[in-house]
């Protein structure tokens, strides 16, 4: 039997990442150690400029998106919402708008209200072997669709989506593309200035490295999206409305600095450790788990070759959040069991029970894999022979 | 053995609505046998110090390690304020291993409650 009295392994770092590196820590103390320097907001010049330093250097991170086309919110869903809510405001007649099933219900929900509104009419790609294709893309375009809203990493498979090859299908026929990078950004590269999407989504807490409630998108051309929030900016304020320059168009009220100083600080980690090894060290952990998992012949795994550091499995003969529990409880070992907010995928892959994920982080080490593989095993070896009445 | 307090809660995916109790005495092997006499208990007695789960379907399912002083309790929400003194009233009438207990006032309630609970579900 393994012991249970184990330092903390945390595996949930697609939902928020945890630990942070040190240096937002740093930052977070940092900006709260002076008064905040908001443009337009103060007359004080103490403090960085967080705002600025965070736009600057995301955008530089995303891969050379015009810094003033990165728009702050609030988390990933909060910008879809602006997006989705923003492209639709203007239309005047119903339209086709498309979506996949590996979609997270940050893009299922605001597209399915609009659906029994009327505003749209639906329709959800599905995925095989993990992928949503490009042909199936083509297939799914209808003469009137306006708009595709689809995620670029599976939050459940790990999977990442060719968006390169399905935007340029819908830019053909004049489709715009919003793609929830909310799994992506941090773990592969974005290239945001060379990708064929319009609006690029992203969230703080978790790949970036940054806090809970801060988020953003890309938006390449700002005349696309019709402001849908209104408020102060700390510019123009003489008019009574909205200001139409960016990013100030979809940003209102005061920021969360500490929150954007957390982003940059988790943003420069990144880039002076370095993607490329980041990726392969969260490939080299995954695959080892899979590896081991696989061993044990009532393991179901969902995806065998993830391209981001996410495992889904599920243990014939026990619901899912009983293993969670266990391994929480049991080892310490924290994982996310269920649906995880993509109901579409799990009805595809495990008849909508939900599955256990462990996520992995740059600060996942090779110890905590091997125990976290040791402890789903003998769950799983015991899991056959022991279910019945105590 | 008494629940202290509720330490933690959140809705599940499923709809259900979990709440963690902290209790006065660690649970047992020998606490989820008796609650078996309400309802289904499965063990995997050879994971950490054991892994236990009792389950009363459309009612509410207990789990947890056996030397834990907590469990997480999950309630069918749309009849949890039916059944939520029951577990209360589960818990304070086990007095520890080896006691022998009167269950016919329990059972009496579970029959009063499941009445109700029936009803709830399948007849509005």
């Amino acid at each position: 039997m393994l012991p249970t009295q184990k330092p903390l392994i945390y595996l949930n770092n697609a939902a928020t990442s945890w630990p942070k590196p040190p240096g937002v820590l740093a930052a977070i103390a940092q900006s709260l150690s002076l008064p905040v320097f908001g443009s337009g907001r103060t007359t004080g010049t103490q403090g960085e400029d967080y705002l600025t330093l965070a736009r600057d250097g995301l955008s530089a991170f995303l891969g050379g998106a015009p810094p003033e086309h990165l728009v702050f919110t609030h988390n990933a869903t909060d910008s879809l919402n602006i997006l989705i809510s923003g492209f639709l405001a203007e239309k005047k007649e119903q339209c086709h708008v498309l979506t996949t099933t590996l979609d997270h219900n940050s893009v299922l929900r605001p597209l399915h209200e609009y659906e029994q509104q009327g505003r749209i009419r639906l329709d959800i790609i599905p995925f095989k072997d993990c992928f949503v294709s490009p042909d199936a893309v083509q297939d799914s375009i209808r003469p009137d669709a306006r708009l595709m809203v689809m995620t670029h990493g599976s939050n459940v498979l790990g999977s990442t989506q060719d968006i390169r090859a399905i935007g340029e299908i819908l830019h053909d026929h004049g489709i715009y593309f919003i793609v929830d990078g909310a799994q992506t950004a941090g773990h592969i590269p974005i290239g945001l200035k060379d990708l064929p999407v319009d609006a690029f989504v992203i969230t703080g807490h978790k790949g970036l490295l940054g806090v809970p409630g801060t988020g953003g998108f890309f938006l390449r051309d700002p005349k696309t999206i019709a402001p849908v929030r209104f408020g102060g900016t700390g510019t123009d304020s003489f008019s009574l409305l909205h200001p139409r320059g960016m990013p100030e168009r979809f940003e209102i009220g005061t920021h969360n600095y500490p929150g954007l100083a957390a982003l940059a600080a988790g943003v420069e980690f990144l880039n002076e450790t370095g993607l490329a090894i980041i990726r392969e060290k969260g490939e080299k952990q995954t695959l080892f788990l899979i590896r081991e998992l696989k061993k044990e012949e009532n393991i179901m795994i969902y995806n065998d070759h993830p391209d981001l550091p996410i495992i889904a499995f599920n243990i014939k003969g026990l619901q899912n959040d009983d293993v969670g529990f266990m391994l929480a409880r049991g080892y310490n070992i924290i994982s996310r069991t269920g649906l995880h907010c993509a109901p579409l995928v799990h009805k595809a892959i495990d008849g909508g029970e939900g599955c256990v994920r462990l996520s992995l982080s740059w600060f996942t080490t090779d110890e905590e894999c091997r125990f976290a593989a040791d402890a789903v095993r003998e769950i799983a070896r015991n899991a056959d022979s022991a279910v019945g009445p105590a | 053995m008494r629940i202290l307090r509720s330490v933690r809660h959140k809705v599940c995916a499923d709809g259900s609505f979990m709440k963690e109790f902290l209790l006065d005495v660690p649970v047992t092997r020998e606490f989820f046998t008796y609650l078996g006499n309400f309802g289904q208990v499965e063990a995997l007695p050879n994971v950490g110090k054991g892994f236990y789960k009792f389950e009363k379907p459309d009612w509410f399912s207990i789990k947890g390690f056996a030397g834990d002083t907590s469990v997480e309790v999950r309630f069918k929400k749309e009849v949890m304020d039916l059944t939520v003194d029951f577990v209360y009233l589960l818990f304070s009438t086990y007095r520890g291993d080896g006691d022998k207990f009167d269950l016919s006032v329990l059972k009496r309630r579970e029959e009063a409650i499941g009445e109700r609970v029936r009803k709830r579900l399948y007849e509005t």
